[in-house]
């Protein structure tokens, strides 16, 4: 009987693993020089903040998806918990849908939108 | 190797798919404007099939090749006397009526109590199969690379072979084909069941490598891309569609001095290599010539 | 009810009014030079940024951004042609087109690099209330487009019916090979279409811009797609068939809208193109790319 349910355990601790998948914020500051950002990341994992996690930041563009020359760039971890700070050298303004590569504790891969303007980025609903 | 170069390299494989695709409806003599349709019935099946049922990869993946084959072959039946600007228009509709389908699809399953699934304009996001089973970005490379490496290898065994001479044959000129007894109509829609096939594939392995899709991924742009690196890269090889990819994400990751200029210079590069050679660099003519001098 | 219906057919027409001059353009390279430009778009677009471009740091008046336009098309067109079309007059149909789509490539990454940011303000043609006849609406700039397309169409006319040009163009359209044998320079020929079609298209886009009142890179392709959807509606290599494909989108577009949205108005327009274009039906089929 406990070894059923110690089995059991084995078997769901991938799927509990697995159950939550990361939330990111960004938020993205133009630098002044023409498409470069300085961007920082808040990641949260069951409402907590996800430390230590190595985090590389990339983007494309939703229409022709894999041909930008975006290089990606590893963030460095900012002064709070979550916190990840990271340069982004975009090809121009618009629409880019950011790629978070995570490793480390989780290793996962997050898309979020957002537009990006002279100013900054702004999240875009999708 | 970094994270980058695997990237890139993924990339460039995965473009390579649909490039053959179109590469191979070019051979047979007709000119698609449409192969991202396909993709994208290869990328939404494959995401589907492994995030909403739990099929694994390999499973997805034939599915999805079967439905792009199925897809492509229903285009082409209605399109079979079509030529030229006629058939690839033809094309151009069915493929921008998928990416509407796409983005009126809303297919949601409740997955480890959230909703997972195509969401219309929204897209579809966690397509996770490959992080759920622990595959490193190299050993997908890998994997990605066998698959083209094979499929390369399909292709240049039909070049080879009567298969191959007759497919040629219909596409240069389909009367004399048809007055000799080819059955033009069968070889068509064959060519088109298999490059259907070649793009989902291309497809279901984007989708993964990339965990989110959306219908904007798969537009003109795409498609037309595709007819240019199967063209400039040459029609006389499989090869050629390869030479084609790495032309364009070559010029845009090797040289930084074109950031921001890649559409200009490649755009220009291809019109211009087209002036001289009308059938792509490695055309039949030099990929005879090369025959000759290794051979 | 039927003020909806009276009302859409106005909206239709004005919009069909604008699709057909592009139709007019893409038929005429392909009526011509049997080949599909698919830079048409792109070089209308180009002549637009080029007004945009000089209205953000000059400011002018309508008239001289109008012509900037057509004179930004025509130009842009002109390198096409070069580029694209002359080398393969001859030769392989698929690599005009392809390399028209190239330059494509080129004049989209050129607009997004002069002119950065997504979206521009651009004059509007009339700035007011609309015209209101009983219960229905006109807008006075949909009133100017679709003046200024009758009056492109005239001049069309003209210039095919009642000049040396016009005759040269329409043996090339009807009978090329007779026509090259009769002693017409065709190269030539095929330039000056080509400026002319370019010129039809500048209008159309200033029209479009102006009535909008912005411009995005999206123009380039949304011409392209318009342009070509309507020119094999109406029938390809057919001017008036390009006129009547143009107002026919138009009116199937703003009746579908209406009635189911606009995501049902593209896949139905699309899907009518996929019907007629399979179905072979005659008109379609005049002539074949070569």
């Amino acid at each position: 009987m406990a070894k059923a349910a110690l089995l059991l355990i084995v078997l769901a601790l991938p799927l509990l693993a697995q159950a939550q998948t990361p939330e990111a914020q960004l938020r993205c500051e133009s630098t002044g020089q023409d498409f470069v950002y300085d961007c920082t990341l808040m990641l949260t994992r069951f409402g907590r903040p996800l430390e230590g996690a190595q985090v590389t930041v990339g983007a494309d563009m939703p229409s022709m998806p894999m041909a930008h020359s975006v290089r990606p760039a590893r963030a460095r971890p900012g002064l709070k918990p979550g916190e990840y700070k990271a340069r982004l050298d975009l090809e121009m303004l618009g629409e880019w849908a950011i790629k978070l590569r995570l490793d480390g504790p989780v290793r996962d891969l997050l898309v979020l939108h957002y537009e990006f303007d002279s100013k900054g980025a702004m999240p875009r609903k999708r | 190797m970094d994270d980058y170069a695997i990237g890139v390299l993924t990339n460039i494989a995965l473009f390579s798919f649909i490039a053959l695709s179109a590469y191979l409806l070019l051979i047979a003599g007709e000119m698609s404007f449409g192969q991202q349709a396909f993709f994208g019935v290869g990328a939404y099946a494959g995401g589907i099939l492994t995030t909403l049922y739990a099929w694994p990869l390999p499973l997805a993946a034939l599915a999805a090749m079967a439905l792009g084959a199925v897809a492509q072959f229903l285009v082409a039946l209605p399109t079979l006397r079509l030529r030229g600007l006629h058939f690839a228009m033809a094309t151009l509709a069915a493929a921008e009526m998928a990416r509407i389908l796409f983005e009126l699809m809303h297919w949601r399953r409740e997955i480890d109590g959230e909703l997972a699934g195509p969401d219309g304009t929204q897209g579809f996001r966690g397509i996770r199969w490959i992080f759920e089973h622990g595959i490193e970005p190299l050993h997908y490379l890998g994997i990605v690379g066998v698959l083209l490496a094979l499929v390369l290898a399909l292709f240049l065994m039909i070049e080879r072979s009567k298969l191959g001479a007759t497919l040629r044959g219909v596409g240069l000129d389909p009367e004399l084909a048809a007055s000799v007894g080819i059955d033009v109509q069968r070889i068509k829609l064959g060519v088109a069941a298999a490059a259907g096939a070649l793009a989902a594939l291309g497809g279901v392995l984007y989708a993964h490598h990339n965990t989110y899709i959306e219908p904007r991924n798969f537009d003109i742009m795409l498609g037309v891309h595709s007819l240019a690196y199967a063209l400039i890269g040459g029609l006389g090889t499989a090869f050629g569609p390869l030479l084609g990819v790495l032309l364009d994400i070559g010029t845009l990751e090797s040289t930084r001095v074109f950031h921001g200029y890649r559409m200009i210079v490649f755009g220009g590069l291809v019109a211009l290599v087209l002036v001289y050679r009308p059938r792509g660099l490695l055309d039949e003519r030099t990929v005879q010539w090369l025959r000759q001098r290794f051979s | 009810m039927i003020a909806d219906l009276v009302q859409n057919t106005l909206d239709g027409l004005s919009a069909g009014a604008t699709y057909a001059l592009l139709a007019l353009g893409f038929t005429l390279i392909f009526g011509v030079l049997r080949r599909a430009n698919l830079s048409f778009g792109p070089a209308i677009m180009f002549g637009c940024y080029a007004a945009t471009w000089t209205h953000v740091n000059f400011g002018a008046g309508l008239l001289l951004l109008a012509l900037i336009t057509v004179s930004g098309a025509v130009l842009a067109g002109a390198y096409v042609e070069r580029l694209c079309f002359a080398p393969h007059r001859g030769g392989s149909a698929i690599a005009a087109m392809v390399a028209s789509f190239a330059l494509w490539m080129q004049f989209e990454e050129l607009a997004t690099l002069i002119m950065p940011r997504h979206l521009y303000a651009f004059p509007l043609l009339y700035e007011g209330d609309p015209l209101a006849l009983g219960p229905f609406t006109l807008r006075i700039d949909a009133l100017a487009m679709l003046g200024a397309a009758l009056a492109a169409c005239l001049a069309l006319w003209w210039t095919l019916y009642r000049t040396r040009f016009g005759l040269a163009v329409r043996a090339l359209i009807e009978q090329p090979a007779a026509a090259a044998l009769a002693g017409i320079n065709v190269p030539w020929v095929f330039v000056r279409v080509f400026a002319l079609a370019s010129a039809i298209g500048g209008v159309a886009g200033y029209l479009v811009v102006a009535s909008h009142g912005q411009i995005t890179p999206m123009l380039g392709m949304w011409a392209t797609l318009k342009g070509l959807l309507a020119m094999m509606l109406g029938g390809l290599g057919s001017l008036p068939g390009a006129v009547i494909g143009g107002l026919a989108l138009g009116l199937i577009e703003a009746h579908t809208q209406w009635y189911l949205g606009p995501q049902m108005r593209d896949l139905i327009a699309y899907l009518l193109l996929f019907v007629l274009l399979a179905a072979r039906v005659p008109w379609m089929t005049t002539r074949s790319a070569s």
